[in-house]
């Protein structure tokens, strides 16, 4: 017997095997009993490697989401980069067309508040090359019956005039140049004088007398009398003043923008505006609220009377047009 | 090559036997319970592949013993079974003794180092565990499982393909005799 063991000794251990396997199966089936110890140490010896790989599975795929993956993120924001600009470049051509809209409503809203007084919009589409000179080119001309000394104003206040006029352009004098001069008086005690450019951004009132009180921010109108600018039309407001001989120096702040202008109207006739009661800009100011922003300077004052009846009585007070044809006649 | 082809006619103490650098069968036979455990949470997929028979069957035909081969099915197949969850202890160990003992018996009869013989051999011997473990869980657990299904069929011819090239790796471990 034994040596039939020896011989077949592998087949003997085999059955060994098999036969104590089988026990312990059938010891597990009968009591319902897990051998809790087998699993426990399976699992004490798998578990730390299966952390760890765990842990390594987590980091590759991190590594994998966070830079590899991003490979295509990086493609995709060089696409919505190049789709950003085109949406600015849109919107700057929606706001500047919504600008234009704005800027050609309010045109538009004042040539309907006067249609006493034809009137033209024009486009600025340049200006002079000349840095000493301040002029600017209309894409109106000739052909829309454009003539030389019309009136360019903007609802903010006047521009200038027209000085050249070609078929399909003309050329605005602004009121700024050192050639322009234009009538003007002061809304409150009704003082006439020019308005004189300098070649700079500030021109000037001049033949205002030193007796004249003069108070900053008072609001300067056109007088008519240059026969260019129908009266009562908003110039600007004065800056400060200066006593000079014989004249005082008078700066003034126009109240169109002149550097900004992009449409503008042209006057195409003297008449006059009526004042516009509405709340939007206008350069037309009616004389009962033309009071100066100053209350030195108010009507109210006991000098307001007689310097009003000065305007059209006494032109010893208040230089006429007529005495300084230089200034009236740019 | 040649005489591996013929080896069974050959007497055994002709049958080459492949030795391991120290700790190999330990370090592969737990990296085979460690991966089939680990991959599991990745996927069903694993369920395609039996790492740890793999493992018994390679070291039972390369070292050619018996004896050892069914110690290692015994340990690998007990420590499955304690990895798992539902299932007594042994079930796997009963299966892949048998299998460690029938591969190192039939190491030194066929040639186990052609890819093809390896294929066909483990596609056998994966076959021969499946009805070990059906034929222990029908007797001793009377629980009707299914010696045959299609997707059994599939997971043996994975399990071959995974050993053709598992096997060439593995073989990497062999001390240079």
């Amino acid at each position: 017997m034994q040596g039939i063991f020896s011989r077949n000794r592998s087949l003997t251990l085999l059955a060994s095997v098999v036969l104590a396997q089988v026990l312990l199966l059938a010891f597990q089936i009968k009591r319902a009993h897990d051998v809790r110890l087998i699993r426990y140490w399976a699992v004490e010896i798998v578990s730390p490697a299966e952390r760890g790989g765990s842990w390594t599975f987590s980091k590759i795929g991190g590594f994998w989401s966070g830079y590899i993956s991003l490979r295509h993120a990086h493609g995709e924001n060089e696409r919505l980069r190049a789709e950003l600009g085109q949406l600015r470049l849109r919107n700057a051509t929606l706001e500047t067309q919504a600008a234009e809209a704005q800027r050609l409503s309010v045109l538009l809203g004042f040539r309907d508040a006067h249609t006493e007084a034809p009137m033209l919009a024009a486009q600025v589409i340049g200006a002079s090359a000349d840095p000493a000179s301040h002029t600017l080119l209309i894409n109106r001309g000739e052909r829309d019956r454009i003539r030389r000394n019309m009136a360019v104003i903007t609802p903010d206040g006047i521009v200038g005039k027209i000085v050249e006029v070609f078929p399909a352009t003309a050329q605005v004098l602004l009121l700024t140049d050192k050639d322009s001069g234009v009538g003007a008086l002061f809304a409150g005690t009704r003082t006439h004088g020019v308005i004189k450019g300098t070649g700079d951004p500030v021109p000037r009132m001049e033949y205002v007398v030193n007796d004249e009180k003069v108070q900053p921010g008072e609001v300067i109108l056109t007088s008519g009398e240059d026969r260019i600018f129908p009266k009562g039309l908003l110039i600007g407001s004065v800056m400060d003043t200066v006593p000079g001989y014989p004249f005082q120096t008078i700066r003034v702040s126009p109240s169109a923008r002149l550097d900004r202008l992009e449409d503008v109207l042209v006057l195409l006739s003297l008449q006059e505006l009526a004042p516009k009661q509405t709340g939007e800009p206008s350069p037309v100011v009616p004389e009962a609220a033309a009071a100066p922003a100053n209350p030195a300077a108010a009507p109210a004052s006991p000098s307001a009377p007689s310097k009003r009846n000065t305007e059209t009585s006494s032109p010893s007070a208040t230089p006429a047009p007529a005495a300084k044809p230089t200034a009236a006649q740019p | 090559m040649d005489y591996m082809l013929n080896a069974g006619s050959r007497s055994d103490s002709n049958i080459e036997v492949y030795k391991y650098y120290s700790g190999a069968v330990v370090l592969a036979s737990f990296l085979a319970l460690l991966l089939q455990a680990f991959l599991h949470k990745y996927g069903h997929w694993t369920e395609l592949v039996d790492l740890p028979l793999l493992v018994v069957i390679y070291f039972g035909v390369s070292r050619r013993n018996p004896v050892s081969g069914l110690f290692l099915g015994a340990v690998i197949g007990i420590l499955q079974d304690g990895l798992g969850h539902g299932s007594p202890i042994g079930l796997y160990g009963i299966a892949k003794t048998l299998v460690g003992y029938v591969a190192s018996s039939l190491g030194g009869r066929i040639d186990t180092e052609n890819p093809a013989s390896r294929f066909a051999l483990v596609f056998v011997l994966f076959h021969f565990h499946q009805i070990v473990l059906v034929s222990t869980e029908r007797v001793l657990l009377n629980r009707p499982a299914p010696f045959f299904t299609l997707h059994l069929l599939l997971a043996s011819f994975v399990t071959s393909a995974l050993a053709v090239v598992l096997f060439a790796l593995l073989d990497r471990l062999r001390r240079s005799s």
